[in-house]
């Protein structure tokens, strides 16, 4: 491109075609400075001073003054750069305009500064291509796009923009959606496209656990739900037995659904695919329940409820660290057996709702209060019914403490997925051998059902052993394993 | 006779054919004749067909579409210009009292084949007035049939299809894709034309289905080509019919991407996207997975022509909208 420059007379206003120059006020050879009034021009309505759009020199004025002169036409040339020498390619640029057929600069239709078409009212639309901001990812799920980038962009919905929204009457910023969460006997979450699909296949979306994002139930959910049903016996289309007439005015027909069919899955599920051993140990804890005591009386368990489920808990928790074989997975796909060197401590509770199994995760790193704390924050959101499904995922190691109900212990189903769970049984004054003598001391016994395919008799013996002794002297043991 | 002209060349070639076809076409509107309309849109009409023919009014658009309406019932096929989209409403009790009603108001015996040409939207730089986007004003109004072209081979049959129907038809021009250059047939018959009030789907795609009309198909084109490299293949469906809306194109899209963002200038309250969306809702329900997501003008007056290119859905907006599409 040239370096000298033809300047056009511009239209000035509306229907604007021609002007009349009165008076120039520069001269060929003159520096002028960008914005510099160049010239006086008499248009229909007004006579108005036309300023410089580029420093520079002027090396041509085309029209004396009193001539009238077409929009559009060149009026001055000005050398842009002066400083660099003689000019090499004296072409002027008009002379290089685009195609025939377009208007020349200036007139309507015609290139107009700055990239775009010359119009009667306006600037002028942009002649330039759409531009890119540059971007980070393409599939932005909606929970992560709302917390990485401004909600409005990343809604891609109108908001104002930042000169508009300090004024009251522009319209609000609307933000993305809040995040939804899915929670135990809240709505079910589901894309409309799945609630299809299950209504399809007859799935009670209810008794699934969504796995999709903000917890929603996928395609995936419903589809194994589906196979899982399958490989149950149905239950519900049981051929009606004889006399199930006259009875039925005096049975109650339940639906299964809800946590109680996730839980009949379950637990068929794991009965009949990994091999239950359960052993027993009927064990003195008249020092756990003393200790308990104690705790309750320092500042650090000053808010907090505690039962003997938090010192067994952390038995069971010093145990898997010495015998970490208890915490693991079959994982009969990949033909391995995963061994965690996590703690995701499954607790059972019972709720309206039926049975459920939350864990705290990565429980083997926290101090006792702060366990303290996490069983008892757990249980109170499970009773509330509001656990989410993630805290019911990825359990590695449950306790069940049915002694809460008075019976003295179990022998508890797997949890699909963990090879081992303990049963605490009530804890009765007993008379009991101590030191050699009879006396009534507190007495539970424990059950711990494991993988017979993963644990042998001799670990889960050990284990168990080790999770008693913890209990008849948690003190020593502390100082021992701690 | 295939040639390349811009969106605006394409319209005037259209009602020059228009007015040669039929002698009782006649055009009116603030300067369409002897300065050939602001955007030039009906250049050197008013020199080959005469003063009777293309016609100067006053500024007065009221009184624009009042004549028209008496013109029509006597039997011409008056076409007229409103200047710009902000200068229609001293005309809209005409169009929505006397243009939509009368054809039901006499049973059906007087028909109006009228067609008010609006340039409208932004993108132009202009002052107050000169940028709306007032389609959902018409869209509303039962009686009116209210069309878009978004390039010039459209641009050039839809406005003879839209003169020879003897419906009213408001037709909305992007008066800033004016200048966008096509490919068009001008000896094409409009026999066989792509039908007037029918969708077309303006690149293929199985991803998400765009829906875009007048200026914001470039847009939406624009945003399906940048996504492309991202490898997600967006479909554009250019709605050309405002009222009625062809829903079975757009069903049938959406049902097969399942997911569908509309793109507008106007603001987006109560906005076509809103009709749009509630109408796909309806009707696609089971197949959509996420909810219809709606890129449009913010709820504000038009803004100062140096703050439009933020008011103005751009590129990045419409594929932040396909991403949040996609979160669901």
């Amino acid at each position: 491109m040239s370096r000298i420059k033809e300047f056009n007379l511009p239209d000035l206003g509306e229907g604007l075609t021609e002007g009349e120059i009165l008076a120039w006020l520069v001269k060929v050879g003159d520096t002028i400075e960008l914005n510099q009034p160049i010239v006086e021009v008499e248009t229909a309505k007004a006579a108005v001073e036309i300023p410089a759009k580029w420093a520079g020199v002027v090396t041509k004025i085309f029209h004396e003054a009193g001539t009238v002169v077409e929009v559009g036409k060149p009026i001055i040339s000005i050398d842009t750069d002066p400083g660099a020498g003689p000019v090499a390619d004296p072409a002027p640029a008009s002379v290089a305009s685009a195609a025939s057929e377009d208007p020349e600069a200036g007139l309507i239709g015609g290139p107009a500064p700055g990239g775009r078409t010359a119009v009667l009212v306006g600037y002028g639309p942009r002649t330039t291509s759409a531009k890119r901001r540059p971007r980070s990812g393409t599939a932005t799920p909606a929970t992560n796009a709302s917390t990485a980038t401004p909600p409005a962009a990343a809604a891609g919905i109108p908001a104002a923009p930042p000169a508009m929204a300090s004024q009251d009457t522009a319209a609000p910023v609307r933000p993305a959606p809040a995040p939804v969460v899915a929670t135990i006997g809240g709505p079910v979450l589901a894309k409309p496209p799945v609630r299809k699909l299950a209504r399809d296949l007859g799935v009670d979306l209810a008794t699934l656990i969504g796995t999709g994002p903000s917890g929603s139930v996928t395609r995936d959910d419903v589809q194994k739900a589906v196979a899982q049903a399958a490989a149950e016996p149905d239950l519900t289309a049981a051929p009606a037995l004889n006399g199930a007439a006259e009875a039925g005015s005096r049975e109650q027909r339940i639906p299964i659904k809800g946590v109680r069919k996730l839980t009949a899955a379950n637990m068929v599920a794991s009965a009949f695919t990994a091999p239950h051993v359960t052993e027993f140990l009927t064990v003195d804890v008249t020092r756990t329940v003393k200790t308990l005591e104690k705790l309750r009386g320092r500042p650090e368990f000053a808010e907090q409820k505690i039962s003997p489920l938090l010192l067994v808990a952390k038995a069971v928790l010093l145990a898997i660290k010495r015998y970490p074989m208890v915490n693991s997975t079959w994982s009969g796909e990949t033909g391995e057996i995963i061994v965690k060197e996590y703690v995701n401590l499954g607790i059972a509770a019972a709720t309206e709702r039926g049975l459920i199994v939350p864990n705290i995760k990565d429980a083997g790193r926290l101090a006792l209060p702060e366990l303290a704390t996490a069983l008892n924050d757990l249980i109170r959101t499970a009773r509330s019914g509001k656990t989410p499904p993630s805290d019911m995922a990825g359990g590695t190691f449950s306790i069940t403490n049915v002694g809460v109900y008075g019976v003295d212990t179990g022998t508890p189903i797997l949890p699909p997925g963990e090879s081992a769970i303990l049963a605490l049984g009530a804890i009765r004054p007993t008379p009991w051998v101590h030191n050699g003598k009879i006396k009534i001391r507190q007495v539970t016994t424990l059950g711990l059902s494991f993988d017979h395919r993963i644990i042998d008799g001799e670990l889960g013996s050990k284990f168990l052993r080790d999770v008693g002794a913890f209990l008849s002297d948690p003190k020593t043991a502390m100082l021992t394993w701690g | 006779m295939t040639e390349t002209i811009n969106l605006g060349k394409a319209l005037n070639h259209g009602l020059r054919r228009a007015l040669e076809n039929d002698p009782k076409v006649v055009i009116m509107g603030e300067d369409v004749g002897k300065l050939g309309g602001v955007f030039r849109i009906t250049d050197g009409l008013q020199k080959d067909f005469g003063e009777d023919r293309v016609i100067d009014t006053p500024l007065a658009e009221a009184g624009i579409i009042g004549t028209a309406v008496g013109l029509a019932i006597r039997g011409y096929r008056p076409v007229c210009e409103i200047q710009f989209d902000g200068f229609v409403f001293p005309a809209y009790n005409q169009i929505v009292s006397q243009v939509a009603k009368m054809h039901y108001r006499s049973k059906g015996n007087v028909r109006l084949p009228i067609v008010i040409r609006i340039p409208f939207g932004g993108g132009i730089g202009a002052v107050e007035h000169h940028s709306e986007s007032p389609e959902a004003y018409f869209a509303h109004t039962p009686g009116l049939k209210v069309v878009t072209c978004a390039n010039p081979a459209d641009a050039y049959s839809m406005i003879q299809q839209a003169i020879t129907s003897d419906d009213p038809i408001v037709f909305f021009e992007p008066k800033r894709r004016y200048w966008e250059k096509g490919e068009v047939d001008l000896a094409a018959s409009l026999d066989g034309a792509y039908p007037l009030h029918a969708a077309r789907v303006a690149r293929p795609g199985s991803a998400a289905t765009l829906l875009a009309y007048g200026p914001m198909v470039k847009v939406a084109l624009d945003a399906a080509a940048a996504a492309a490299e991202d490898g997600r293949e967006l479909e554009v469906i250019d709605l050309r019919s405002l009222s009625p809306v062809d829903y079975p194109t757009i069903f049938e899209s959406v049902k097969r991407t399942g997911r569908a963002v509309v793109v507008h200038e106007a603001p987006g309250n109560l906005g076509l996207g809103a009709e749009l969306a509630a109408r796909i809702t309806e009707e696609c329900f089971y197949f959509l997975e996420s909810p219809v997501l709606r890129v449009t003008g913010y709820d504000i007056p038009y803004p100062a022509a140096r703050a439009e290119e933020e008011y103005l859905p751009d590129l990045d907006r419409v594929l932040d909208a396909v991403d949040r599409a996609f979160g669901w």
